[in-house]
């Protein structure tokens, strides 16, 4: 181990961390607002690079049809002028994928937007039924658990659409930036890293400072007080998994020429970025972060020292961190 | 009227269905090993149609009911039990070596002959009371190993390192691997392991330069072999790297791009079939596969995999033949069945596209190492023939 | 007795056979159907969500696998090292996983299925890694070998119907109660006698056994084991199966194993007529499915099919209650006394120097503006939090710092502010919750039902003191049934039914009308009269004044005065502290 290596590894620890870290920003807040762990948010990373490379071959992506599937049953579980964000949301997609083919700039935006209207159509039909309860009160709204599995549905049926969509193999995009910055640090690295801080700091900011962030999150901790307050927790539950759907498809399309795209590459990304969500207690955006980059850290060096015992070593890191934040937090019954 | 029709119609098909020979096939269409099991499948759905066209085998139809493992062994003891149950007259599959183990307790229970796609060796050796009805058509690890240690050793390689996937593929890699080093008296210096599903692998690839091998080898199959590779190279490696035939597919090229120019892996001999010697048996057949799987599926679609899955049926095309001369599946399964097992284990001089095969009571894989395997190498992006071993 | 039907499965694989194939899914059916039974416990009935069953199987599978093709020992002694092995895991992991509180617990699940996945992997010498071992011998009954899927089957559905018996002993039991208790409030659970943490390691290991079992079930079917059935994938499986059948009932367990371990079949079937051979679609309808249930049943698909139809009701209980000990000892006794309570959070000091004495046969009430230090006063008298200084002392024992579920049974017992009752179980089973810390069945007892008498006792204690407070005709009702005024009162029944002798009401009139609080006061009166010894806080003051012989007012943590109703509605200090200083004069 000399200074080189310590060097590399550190560097690639915080890179890879720097990944975690953005699944798990867009995680908690998903969690802080709906309380929903947003299990297929792996595959929502990866359909963005690889509906992009479609585009870019001249061909339309499956998931083009996934989104407007799910965005008719938005619009038919919907009343009057609430149709219109997913009937126009929908018809511009369409034509923006069509426009789109074999122009990178076009593709990049209608990658991103794609799967924006994927994750709010995916709440919108999936999640937000689950979350209302019915008015005699005959059955209560959904516990943690039963939003948990849900997620975990689709997440299965995301994937098995990924491989349909997109075959078994890998993809490489070309990079934004080419050529690198230091030894063992792409520009395009580079780029990731700026991105992920930049977003870290904007969350923080959006949910301390601004209203319409402070009114998320009094939608999650309570849904009665909000409504009192004229804050609709549907509307809430959108906003979060549109800007989860927006992060995680950024992170997907910067990524994808540094690690391959594929369609089965997500969950273990979301698992580790769950992981890192949790040590910042499911609440706390920078502890998350910084866990993250934590993860990132001790995944590459036990990748150095003993690389089959990885994936073990990195969870059972957990449980001491586990404890700690157990004994800190005030009881919280899920 | 309509329902009398209807039942008409059934009753014909019953009895058509009657007399259809059943192959039951189970392939990883989806999951890890999907990249194996999809040409696989789609080989023997173009089998399919030609029997169609042609009206089968010896005037019998034949049918293929193929079920996807997932890349799952539970998965694929399940599917044979109901193949096997629903009167399949043979069994082909699996892609995995687990899995393959897997089905070999119920086919020998049921007593069926099964036909393996898997390259674990411990899958057809040593032939005992259960193995006795278990053949496999892919080159073994240790097959394909011995033709990347003869390669190490005509270019007089001595420090050995390895990286490969952290599952039954890699593992058995590693083992065979080891042992053939040992074997030829290199030196395996650092075995480093992966996942799949890892997006970074420089604490491996850092570990594995600083014991300065002369060659590596990569021990994954599909595009993501090329992760390894890729890093070893920007972390500033020189020596040889060697990859497995699991990469031989040409989305593996597509996504390595430069950087797995000049690789060098051992290979069936499909995989660079218009550049073989034409004395060299498999060639002839090997295009006629390629010609066919592309007149399907598209131009440069073929895979080696689908390959195993086309020379599983040449052996069994023949194998029915004879056995239905012996005995006749509509009024004895069980002895169609053990009929059929032995005139498979008489498969002799078979050329298939992977090799010329030639089973013994002591050998269910019957490859020579000189026609299964010879070394390409990756050349301006394309396979090209390095070394016959012939 | 329409428990027994249970073993009505076993006839399935007559039924079956015609279908071998359908014979081997029962086979993986009853497995399955364990693994869940397992998370009934866990899940279910404890509340605890563990992404590691999974992993439990494994450890008894590769344990019987080990012994069997190593060491040819009998496959039946591969269960006992395999059991043996799990319940060791799932102590050890225990100790170190109950203690965390909400989802930090299934994370620390996922934390050793990861692990003890990989080692089964890379163990290559000890467990054959990915690859695997094989060869495992069959199960044998003496000389009747069960090496068919229909001959197993037996044995599968056996063991299932065997334990679906001893679950229902479980969830009808003092255990059953506790769990269900524990998952919704601990404290309360605790201020009834039950030991969290203790009870949730018990809850653990059960499951931990009963996934280990299904391993070993499953490793003598296949006859071969190798990780993947024993990855976070599979855990995640049976979790599903839970969920979606309704992970708190049993029938739901089983109706959830069945349907998605035949649903992946039907799928293979269905699909490609449907949709082609091409592709493959049976992941994408399985996720879907799966989405499907949980939009339309989100607690689960048998608790929307079987409604609210309670399957026959139970009958009231008519055994003897349990030997009640009225309150005896001298009148005027000091039963529960307070010296010098002292309790800090931070730089705020809640209790400043506390004292009181409490004497058998009368009222206390404790009052005093808002945030004057009652209820903490209370939590630092019965447990829930240990005082910074200070005694407490309970029929002269001392009893300081004690966690509540030691402090009351040794005669104490507490109502809270908002009404802490259990809305999934019967008004009978909260009120029976209460007779926890005077029965003792353990796990092993429930389980193989030798409990009924003491049950039967236990309920009709539950109903007795249901009949004294005037709820005897709602016992059989769900508890979200009641007005908040039955609430309190079943609290109070509850509180009669422990046993406790001392009994300390946390503002029993909140919520209650004019008539309700009238009542109460008449029950109150009438339990002092009987010996029982009541420390209320309230804040209605007509109610306290006409209901206490005495009076202890408290502002800012501190006692300000005491004495009887008349002396303290006169006292300055009083007055001041309610009113403002204007008034004090």
């Amino acid at each position: 181990m000399d200074a080189t290596i310590l060097g590399l590894l550190l560097l690639d620890g915080v890179q890879n961390g720097v990944i975690y870290g953005l699944l798990a920003l867009a995680m908690v807040l998903v969690f802080a607002v709906t309380r929903v762990i947003l299990v297929p948010i792996g595959e929502l990373m990866m359909f963005a690079p690889l509906s992009f490379v479609w585009l870019q071959g001249g061909k339309l992506p499956g998931t083009l049809w996934l989104a407007l599937a799910l965005g008719a049953l938005w619009a038919l579980l919907e009343r009057g002028r609430g149709r219109g964000l997913p009937l126009v949301g929908g018809a511009g997609l369409l034509l923006l994928f069509l426009l789109a083919r074999g122009s990178p700039a076009l593709a990049y935006l209608a990658a991103l937007l794609l799967v924006v209207y994927l994750g709010v159509a995916t709440y919108r039909v999936f999640f937000q039924p689950m979350r209302a309860a019915s008015p005699e009160g005959e059955h209560r709204g959904a516990t943690v658990l039963a939003l948990l599995i849900m997620a975990v549905g689709l997440h299965v049926a995301y994937q098995g659409l990924g491989l349909v969509f997109f075959g078994p193999e890998q993809f490489r995009p070309d990079p934004l930036l080419q050529g690198e910055v230091v030894v063992g640090l792409t520009w395009q690295g580079a780029l990731v890293l700026a991105f992920a801080l930049l977003s870290a700091a904007a969350l923080y900011l959006f949910f301390r400072r601004s209203l319409f962030g402070k009114a998320l999150l009094a939608a999650a901790e309570n849904r009665l007080g909000a409504r009192l307050c004229g804050i609709r927790p549907e509307e809430a539950g959108m906003v979060a998994f549109a800007i989860a759907g927006l992060m995680a498809a950024l992170s997907g399309l910067l990524l994808a020429p540094l690690i391959n795209a594929a369609y089965f590459m997500g969950f273990m990304l979301g698992l580790k970025a769950f992981v890192a969500a949790i040590l910042g207690g499911l609440v706390s955006y920078p502890v998350a972060f910084f866990g993250a980059v934590l993860v990132g850290l001790f995944e590459s060096f036990t990748s150095f020292y003993a690389s089959a015992y990885k994936e073990a070593l990195v969870f059972l890191l957990l449980v001491p961190a586990l404890f700690y934040q157990s004994l800190r937090a005030k009881g919280v019954e899920e | 009227m309509k329902r009398a029709l209807a039942l008409v119609t059934f009753l014909a098909l019953a009895a058509l269905a009657q007399g259809a020979l059943k192959v039951g096939v189970v392939v990883s269409a989806t999951g890890p090993a999907a990249s194996l099991g999809i040409p696989e499948r789609n080989t023997f759905l173009l089998i399919q149609e030609m029997l169609d066209r042609q009206g089968g085998v010896a005037g019998r139809k034949v049918e293929f009911v193929i079920l996807d493992d997932a890349s799952d062994t539970t998965q694929a003891v399940r599917s044979t039990r109901r193949l096997v149950e629903e009167g399949a007259v043979a069994i082909v599959g699996t892609a995995t070596t687990p899995a393959s183990l897997g089905m070999i307790p119920v086919v020998a229970e049921a007593k069926v002959p099964m036909i393996s796609l898997a390259a674990g060796k411990e899958i057809i050796h040593p032939v005992d009371a259960q193995r006795f009805w278990v053949f496999k058509t892919p080159q073994t690890e240790e097959l394909m190993a011995r033709a990347i240690v003869a390669d190490m050793v005509a270019r007089g390689v001595k420090r050995v390192g390895y990286i490969g996937f952290n599952d039954a593929y890699g593992e058995g890699w590693a083992r065979y691997f080891e042992a053939e080093l040992k074997a030829k008296g290199l030196q395996l210096v650092v075995s480093e392991r992966y996942n799949r599903t890892d997006t970074s692998v420089t604490g491996q690839a850092l570990r594995l330069i600083a014991r300065r091998p002369d060659a590596i080898l990569i021990g994954a199959s599909g595009t993501p072999a090329v992760l390894p590779q890729r890093t070893l190279k920007e972390r500033g490696y020189r020596g040889l790297i060697y990859q497995t035939h699991g990469v031989a597919n040409p989305d593996f090229l597509r996504v390595g791009g430069k950087d797995v120019e000049g690789t060098l892996l051992p290979a069936g001999p499909i995989l660079v079939a218009e550049q073989l010697p034409s004395t060299f048996p498999p060639k002839r057949v090997a295009l006629d596969y390629i010609q066919r799987y592309e007149a399907k599926y598209g131009i440069g679609s073929y895979s080696t995999f689908g390959a195993h899955a086309w020379d599983t049926w040449l052996i069994l095309r023949p194998a029915l033949e004879r056995a239905l001369k012996k005995a006749d599946p509509d009024k004895d399964l069980a002895a169609f069945r053990a009929a059929l097992r032995d005139e498979i284990e008489a498969t002799k001089g078979v050329v298939g596209t992977h090799g010329v095969f030639t089973f013994t009571k002591e050998d269910h894989l019957g490859l020579r190492f000189e026609d299964a395997a010879v070394m390409v190498r990756v050349e301006n992006g394309r396979w090209k023939l390095e070394r016959v071993f012939r | 007795m329409r428990r027994y039907l249970w073993f009505a499965l076993l006839l399935l694989p007559f039924l079956l056979s015609p279908f071998p194939f359908y014979v081997t899914l029962l086979n993986f059916f009853a497995i399955a159907a364990l693994v869940a039974l397992s998370l009934y416990v866990l899940t279910g009935l404890g509340g605890m969500t563990s992404f590691a069953q999974a992993a439990f199987m494994g450890v008894a599978a590769y344990a019987t696998a080990l012994l069997t093709t190593r060491a040819g020992v009998s496959p039946w002694a591969g269960l006992a090292l395999g059991l043996g092995l799990t319940l060791a895991f799932a102590l050890v992991l225990g100790l170190l996983t109950v203690r965390l509180k909400g989802h930090f617990l299934p994370l620390s699940t996922i934390a050793w299925q990861v692990a003890l996945y990989i080692l089964a992997g890379n163990l290559v010498g000890l467990t054959g890694g990915h690859t695997g071992l094989t060869d495992l011998p069959a199960l044998s009954l003496g000389s009747f070998s069960l090496d068919s899927p229909f001959r197993y089957a037996f044995l599968s559905l056996f063991l299932l119907a065997l334990l679906v018996l001893a679950l229902h002993n479980l969830r009808e039991s003092r255990l059953g109660r506790a769990l269900l208790a524990l998952r919704g409030d601990a404290l309360t659970a605790a201020s009834f006698g039950v030991d969290p943490a203790a009870l949730r390691l018990k809850a653990f290991l059960l499951a931990g056994g009963i996934a280990g079992l299904a391993g070993f079930l499953y490793a003598h079917f296949l006859r071969f084991v190798n990780p993947t059935p024993f990855s976070l994938e599979a855990s995640i499986k049976y979790l599903v199966m839970a969920v979606a059948g309704g992970v708190g009932t049993i029938p739901g367990v089983l109706l959830g194993s069945a349907l998605f371990t035949g649903l992946e079949d039907w799928l293979k079937d269905l699909l490609p007529l449907l949709l082609g051979r091409q592709g493959n679609y049976e992941t994408i309808a399985y996720g879907l499915v799966l989405a499907g249930i949980l939009l339309f049943a989100p607690q689960g698909l048998w608790p929307l099919l079987a409604g609210k139809r309670a399957f026959g009701r139970p009958a009231l209980p008519e055994a003897k209650p349990l030997p009640q000990r009225p309150p005896s000892g001298r009148r005027g006794e000091v039963v529960l006394e307070a010296r010098g309570l002292r309790k800090a959070f931070g730089g705020l000091l809640a209790v400043n120097g506390v004292s009181f004495a409490l004497r058998r046969g009368e009222i206390l009430a404790l009052i005093g503006p808002n945030g004057a230090g009652k209820s903490t006063t209370f939590n630092l008298v019965t447990g829930a939090l240990p005082p910074d200084g200070g005694q407490v002392f309970l029929f002269g024992q001392e009893v300081t710092g004690l966690p509540p579920y030691r402090v009351h049974p040794l005669g104490l017992g507490r109502t809270f502010q908002h009404p802490h009752i259990f809305p999934e179980m019967t008004v009978l089973e909260n009120a029976a919750l209460a007779t926890y810390a005077r029965t003792r069945a353990g796990f092993l007892q429930v389980l193989f039902g030798l409990h009924r008498k003491e049950e039967a006792r236990a309920l009709a204690t539950a109903l007795e003191a249901l009949r004294r407070v005037g709820l005897g005709e709602l016992a059989l009702e769900r508890a979200d049934r009641l007005t908040a005024g039955q609430q309190r009162l079943l609290e109070l029944a509850r509180l009669l039914a422990s046993g406790a002798e001392v009994l300390l009401l946390d503002e029993p009139g909140a919520g209650l009308r004019a008539g309700e609080k009238r009542e109460l006061a008449k029950l109150l009166l009438a339990l002092a009269r009987e010996g029982y010894s009541v420390l209320l806080v309230d804040h209605d003051m007509d109610l306290v004044m006409g209901l206490a012989d005495r009076v202890v007012v408290m502002n800012y943590g501190e006692k300000i005065a005491e004495g009887t109703p008349e002396e303290v509605q006169k006292n300055p200090l009083v007055r001041a502290a309610y009113l403002g200083e204007v008034e004090a004069a």
